[in-house]
């Protein structure tokens, strides 16, 4: 009886030792990412707990939660008493879904218009000339736009030249909106309209001379073949990108935007780094914000993805 | 004996979504003037920026129209030229580039090649792992304690040393390992190379267009690194090139409030943004079908 058992340990450890051995090359290969993973996003992960928390650094998280442990006071206070935290969340909605349904159209509208271009070196020009824009970062982009935008920069000029007023377009909230709309189509329109390009590309060329023969004019075979063709492409695409609508783009709005247009463009990353490094607020409720958000875009996910199979698109989890 | 060879003509590709038997018609014009405005109006903010780098900051002031040069001077860029500050930055944005990108590329490739691998002891465990973190995070603020307590504060490796594994590439490597035969591993298996040479010798060689892709993203992406060294760096002898040109900009909407911050002319800020773009604009062009191999590779198999 006993020796069965040991034995049967044994074998169990033996087959365990061959396995490892087997594979000492990759799992040798896969330490540093797991290190990686452990350190820079796991210990992130336990650092919520400083929501929890009135958090003081020198006291570290485990002394914060020993000491200062507050339970959800930080999250009764940003959605209590907090008024700015309200419009910041009502901006990150209105700009990240703005900013899905805007870009999701500006791609597929550009890849249109280059698929459908006769002139092939003009189509390879352009399509160098307005991919580009994707590859310049933020810094450089709002450098442009106060460039462009500022009181004596050249749409000014023109706006005068026309015989109309000068705008200060930059303090101007509403016009800002449309900047922050309008910027990130000027910089990844041409970029995105890359993949519907491709799977343009990929239409069998029968349908199109089928079309053809029945006498079908471009805007039908565009309508009833190209489009119905990116179908599958773009709804992918599109509720990936509704998982990230929280995000609604830190690069962006912290390059470009200033204290007269905080009311309608402050979302929720620029609120959180503002708050604990500017306005010195208690890291506790920057964590509490940050956590919000993390879990509201994680059930988001789920849910998107359950939409989708439901449809009987491909999950993506 | 290259001459010998006839050259074969690249048959011309059919336009799809339009029969060649189609004559060139308004629609074509329309289309035409449209993707035409649409390139002028991406060129435009270059061609803006350019000409407010070579006129005088008088010029750009004045309420005339300036859309051509007016006051001509290069002063702007000879002192981004002669700027210390600039240059000190560029040194920075060198070093994240080279070793930052080849760093990444190391991690990021041998975690793909891994994980492209059929089964081995502990995958599905540290697949899951990876996964997890695409879906929650633990944001900003444990991060930036987590990188105080790690010392990496107000260090050049802050810049670096996070940025080890990009998930999205790793993916990209993986899928792309994936798709190799793999009677390759078996043959090279056969013929007695052990799993060091089949990695190196057998799928890393015919892995290097994708190679090229991956590393041409970090590289791009080290370039225009600034986020990390805006929340960690201190010192402005190790702010990359643009964090510098950050600043420079943020003085100037940040002067409307407090006029004691030191402000940059307009033509200056133009030229120091041509200084961090011309690279770029130089390779593009060149680069460009690596750069659509990734993106087109990574959304068709992801």
């Amino acid at each position: 009886m006993e020796t069965t058992l040991i034995s049967r340990r044994q074998s169990k450890w033996y087959h365990l030792g061959k396995q490892v051995k087997q594979s000492r090359f990759l799992l040798l290969m896969i330490v540093p990412a797991v290190v990686f993973y452990f350190i820079f996003c796991y210990i992130p992960m336990y650092g919520v707990l400083i929501a929890f928390t009135k958090y003081f650094p020198k006291k570290g998280i485990w002394g914060s939660l020993m000491n200062n442990f507050v339970g959800f006071k930080n999250f009764a206070i940003i959605f209590n008493n907090d008024p700015e935290f309200l419009t910041v969340i009502r901006n990150t909605l209105l700009i990240g879904a703005g900013k899905i349904v805007i870009s999701f159209v500006a791609a597929i509208i550009v890849a249109l218009l280059i698929n459908e271009l006769r002139m092939r070196r003009f189509k390879k020009v352009s399509q160098i000339i307005v991919t580009f824009p994707h590859f310049l970062s933020w810094v450089v982009l709002a450098g442009f736009i106060t460039s462009l935008f500022s009181r004596t920069g050249i749409i000014d000029d023109i706006i005068q030249a026309c015989g109309g007023q000068r705008l200060d377009f930059m303090a101007d909230g509403n016009f800002f909106l449309t900047l922050i709309f309008a910027s990130d189509v000027w910089k990844e329109a041409g970029w995105s309209s890359i993949i519907y390009l491709a799977t343009m590309a990929g239409i069998s060329p029968e349908l199109y001379e089928a079309a053809d023969i029945d006498g079908a004019t471009r805007f039908q075979k565009m309508w009833h073949i190209t489009l119905p063709g990116i179908k599958t492409t773009a709804v992918l695409l599109l509720i990936l990108s509704v998982g990230g609508i929280l995000s609604a783009g830190f690069d962006q709005i912290f390059n470009l935007y200033n204290p007269l247009v905080y009311d309608q463009v402050d979302i929720l990353d620029t609120y959180i780094y503002r708050q604990t490094f500017q306005n010195l607020v208690n890291p506790g409720i920057g964590t509490a914000i940050g956590l919000f958000k993390s879990l509201v875009s994680f059930v988001l996910v789920v849910a998107i993805d359950r939409v989708a199979k439901l449809f009987g698109e491909r999950g993506i989890i | 004996m290259k001459g010998q060879y006839p050259k074969i003509r690249k048959l011309p590709l059919r336009p799809r979504g339009a029969s060649n038997n189609h004559r060139f018609g308004w629609l074509d014009v329309v289309i035409f003037f449209v993707l035409l405005f649409y390139v002028v109006a991406v060129i435009f903010p270059f061609y803006n920026a350019f000409v407010v780098s070579i006129s005088s900051e008088a010029a750009y002031m004045s309420s005339d129209l300036l859309l051509w040069p007016k006051d001509i001077t290069f002063e702007a860029y000879e002192s981004v030229f002669t700027s210390s500050q600039m240059w000190n930055g560029l040194g920075i944005t060198m070093i994240l580039l080279v070793f930052g990108t080849l760093y990444q590329l190391f991690f990021t490739v041998i975690t793909g090649y891994a994980m492209s691998r059929e089964k081995w002891f502990g995958k599905n465990f540290v697949m899951n792992m990876i996964l997890v973190t695409m879906f929650f995070g633990g944001g900003l603020i444990p991060y930036y304690y987590l990188i105080k307590n790690l010392g990496l504060y107000n260090t050049v490796w802050v810049m670096i040393i996070p940025g080890a594994i990009d998930t999205f590439n790793m993916l990209l490597m993986r899928n792309y390992f994936a798709s190799l035969p793999k009677e390759l591993e078996e043959s090279a298996r056969i013929d007695g190379a052990n799993d060091v040479q089949i990695f190196v010798k057998v799928y890393l060689p015919l892995s290097l267009p994708m190679l090229a892709t991956v590393g041409l993203f970090f590289a791009v992406g080290n370039w225009n690194s600034w986020y990390n060294g805006m929340l960690f760096v201190e010192s402005s002898n190790l702010k990359p090139l643009q964090l510098v040109l950050r600043e420079m900009i943020a003085s100037i909407s940040s002067s409307t409030e407090s006029p004691t911050v030191q402000t940059y002319s307009q033509n200056l800020i133009m030229a120091s943004i041509f200084f961090t773009i011309v690279p770029m604009m130089c390779f593009y062009p060149f680069l460009q079908r690596f750069f659509v191999k990734g993106i087109v590779v990574g959304a068709i198999k992801g």
